[in-house]
């Protein structure tokens, strides 16, 4: 599916509503059914495709609503991954989770979540999975010799999964990897998991790196500088960054190294509920395009609308298209 | 009826129980009770340790059906020490008859406002008008606020309290410098300042252990010190003199610094603040028959207390609720002689007291709770918590708490010495405010509710006995990351 200069979309998550972070609650307080809690999420999904729909992207994602957090939902699904149920009283902390013995390969079950997506929109599309680093940071390991370890059979498992996601449409599928900006120190082998991970995926792929937004707050600070010039050797085909709440200090590194990949560049704070106006959206890009083409932008927020009231998240997508007509209308595109 | 009995002194304990038992019992067989009444008569003994208080010694409280319909409950609360021997059965009488105060306007109560919520009570600004011309009261009393403390001292500035936390920060300095994460600059915030005792001291220690050290983080600091209080930063300079290049003085709201400090979201990494949130404006809730109450207040000066105070100043007691207003907006100033305005100031806060009544929060749609609660949250919280309780939202805390944190750093913290009620277990064995201290209002603060506000932030908080002074009832909050 063909998409304009400079196009828009969100980095993967919408804003969760209050109610469902209840009605998920009460699932694990075993107050409602799973199969409850399913169609719950299928409302939850349908309305945020809806909003990215009228805030004009052009690239929508499923919202990420059915997920608790950008790791439970994966290790769940990872088989040979024992999970404390008793360690989440609240649906957004992270399970205590430990990993005893060879993780085996297994069918992980999101392509019906990418199906869904893709019967419930007519828009291209970007479907969003956290990355092996990330998922080896946060899971005790016992049974590996080391994370790199671990993280390497997770992508063998997960690369399956990407393969069938491919199979079904899925034409842009992005990798979510902030603890890299944790542990700058893994990078090297991030990158080689990474491409284990890809390998072979006839899709597009894009790669998130910020600087973290659980609960809403940055989990580190520093310089997208670490990633050079390692990401280079990244099979990937977009590199997602926030500029909004850091400022455009590091795009000097994208004159310095010229990387191959488009630039998913973040142009919405998702940590201010202040809503940027559309001007400033636009000269957030201009900026952007002094160090890279306009034919290598994506517009798109810093990270998730996962903690953001819905009306500001909505209004945020809203500002970020509008100021990107203003860009396109610039460039007579 | 059922009898709770909210202290533990033992021989007072024992004799009010035993004579609030025998005077219930005697005013119902007399039939000043009916057994309806009686059936639903909830009466506490509580010991207010705040000797000035807003609490004449027994307190009727209703709440009344939604529909209008008849009280469902009558609560009385007696306040042990203000107690007379042998006044309790004509208190209750006069309590509980048809002209009740809270039922109707008693006539010997000159009303400051209709009933609403504490928070927006009339007795904040009193509270505010004290630290806005905190000298004129200090001149007045001749001594100053610290004095006025229990104790007469503050453990905000405990030199070992002090030391330690220079070095613990310190610590964290060294540890970000290890992992090259160490900012150029180093924010650190005070907010409510006093006269920056607390402030030089710190620098004076961080600025020892820099050298000792040869670390060079001192030269890094950029001290922050936040008050919304003009005067009250110009009187904190000369404790910071000798590290005035380090400091700004920075006049901000309490409630939200991130409004003023903006620029340095996620960029401080410590923020202290001593003895500011229990002055915070603060209301109460009330959890029954699992249905969540607002307390409601009206602010009033029994007519005797007016009279006297009028005579004293030379006004006409018609004149008060009007000298009053004046004196909230210009201060002392408000009569001919500054003497005599400080004079009507203290007589008049020493006398102002508050009537109470609940009402169902779903009788009231536009209440709002702080950011970051909702009311199922705090139902689900008290479902845990015992039965019936009155509690503190401390509204104010949670505001400047949940307002402060944005400005934390990823390895950054706040810490707060404060006075804490730091489970809901609390709220049945003791007394919490609203209090008088001087000019100002006390409350404790419901570190519960902190606590829930905190981890929907992503933050665990902890609270410290504060280990320094023997028989502090100060703790220390500090907060971490949660995961």
């Amino acid at each position: 599916m063909t998409v304009p200069l400079l196009p828009t979309t969100m980095v993967g998550s919408y804003s969760m509503p209050s109610w469902l972070e209840r009605l998920k609650t009460d699932y694990f307080a075993r107050r409602i059914s799973r199969h409850d809690l399913d169609e719950i999420h299928d409302c939850a999904v349908r309305s945020a495709i809806k909003d990215q729909e009228m805030a004009g992207l052009d690239i929508v994602t499923d919202g990420e609503l059915r997920r608790d957090n950008m790791i439970d939902y994966f290790v769940e699904r990872l088989p040979g991954i024992h999970i404390d149920r008793s360690s989440k009283k609240f649906y957004y902390d992270f399970y205590d989770s430990e990993v005893l013995g060879k993780i085996p390969i297994a069918a992980l079950g999101l392509v019906d979540d990418f199906k869904f997506l893709l019967a419930n929109t007519e828009r291209a599309t970007k479907f969003c999975i956290t990355g092996p680093h990330s998922l080896a940071k946060r899971v005790r390991n016992k049974y590996y010799p080391t994370d790199e370890a671990l993280a390497t059979d997770i992508a063998r498992v997960m690369n399956m999964e990407l393969k069938e996601l491919a199979k079904a449409g899925a034409e842009l599928i992005q990798i979510d990897e902030p603890y890299y900006s944790g542990f700058p120190e893994d990078l090297a082998w991030g990158v080689k998991v990474l491409n284990l991970l890809v390998e072979g995926v006839d899709a597009k792929i894009a790669v998130h790196i910020c600087y973290g937004n659980r609960y809403g707050k940055p989990s580190w600070e520093g310089s997208y500088r670490y990633l050079f010039p390692t990401i280079l050797g990244a099979k990937i085909q977009q590199l997602s960054l926030e500029f909004a709440r850091r400022g455009g200090e590091d795009l000097d590194l994208f004159r310095e190294f010229s990387p191959p990949f488009e630039l998913g560049a973040g142009v919405i704070d998702v940590k201010d509920q202040a809503v940027e106006t559309a001007d400033l959206v636009a000269e957030r890009i201009r900026k952007v395009m002094k160090f890279v083409a306009p034919e290598k932008i994506v517009v798109l927020p810093d990270c998730g609308l996962f903690h953001l009231p819905r009306d500001i998240a909505f209004a945020k997508l809203r500002a970020m298209v509008e100021g990107t007509k203003i860009v396109r209308k610039e460039l007579n595109r | 009826m059922i009898l709770h009995v909210n202290h533990t002194r033992r021989d007072s304990a024992a004799a009010s129980a035993s004579e609030a038992v025998s005077t219930f019992l005697t005013l119902f067989e007399e039939g000043h009770l009916t057994p309806a009444q009686f059936a639903r008569l909830q009466v506490y003994l509580d010991w207010v340790q705040y000797k000035q208080n807003f609490r004449e010694p027994v307190t009727v409280v209703e709440a009344a059906e939604s529909d209008g319909g008849e009280p469902s409950r009558m609560e009385i609360r007696i306040d042990s020490r203000q107690l007379a021997p042998g006044s309790l059965r004509e208190l209750v009488k006069k309590a509980i008859g048809p002209a009740a105060p809270g039922r109707a306007e008693a006539e010997d109560r000159i009303y400051l406002e209709e009933f609403r919520s504490l928070r927006t009570s009339v007795v904040w600004s009193f509270n505010h008008l004290y630290w806005q011309r905190l000298k004129d009261w200090e001149e007045a009393t001749g001594k100053s606020y610290e004095k006025s403390l229990p104790g007469g001292v503050s453990d905000g500035h405990h030199p070992q309290a002090i030391a330690d936390s220079a070095r613990e920060f310190w610590k964290l300095l060294r540890e970000l410098e290890t992992h090259h994460q160490l900012p150029a600059e180093i924010f650190i915030l005070e907010i409510g300042v006093g006269l920056a005792k607390r402030a030089g001291m710190w620098l004076d220690r961080f600025c020892e252990l820099d050298q000792e050290n040869g670390t060079q983080y001192y030269p890094r600091l950029r001290f922050l010190l936040g008050d919304y209080s003009l005067s009250t930063l110009d009187r904190s300079r000369p404790a910071v003199e000798k590290h005035i290049d380090l400091c700004s003085f920075i006049a901000l709201d309490a409630l939200d610094p991130t409004r003023t400090l903006a620029f340095l979201r996620h960029k401080v990494l410590h923020v202290h603040s001593s003895n500011t949130y229990d002055n915070l404006p603060d209301e109460e809730l009330v959890w029954r028959d699992n249905r969540l109450y607002w307390v409601q207040v009206r602010a009033y000066i029994p007519a005797p207390q007016a009279a006297r105070i009028a005579s004293g100043c030379q006004l006409a007691p018609a004149e008060i609720a009007r000298t009053i207003k004046r004196l909230l907006e210009v201060g002392a100033d408000t009569l001919p002689e500054h003497e005599r305005g400080m004079a009507f100031w203290m007589n008049t806060w020493n006398a102002i007291r508050l009537e109470e009544r609940l009402v169902d929060r779903l009788d009231l749609p536009d209440a709002e709770l702080p950011a970051g609660l909702s009311y199922p949250q705090i139902e689900d919280l008290l479902h845990d918590a015992p039965g019936e309780l009155r509690f503190h939202l401390s509204s104010g805390a949670l505001e400047s708490f949940r307002n402060t944190l944005p400005l934390l750093h990823p390895q950054g913290y706040l810490q707060v010495q404060d006075i804490f009620v730091t489970d809901w277990s609390g709220y049945s064995t003791g007394f919490y405010g609203p209090g008088k201290l001087d000019g100002s209002i006390v409350n404790w603060v419901n570190g519960a509710l902190l606590r829930e506000v905190a981890h929907r932030a992503g933050y665990d908080l902890h609270f410290t006995p504060f280990p320094y002074r023997a028989g502090s009832k100060t703790s220390i909050l500090y907060t971490t990351e949660r995961e």
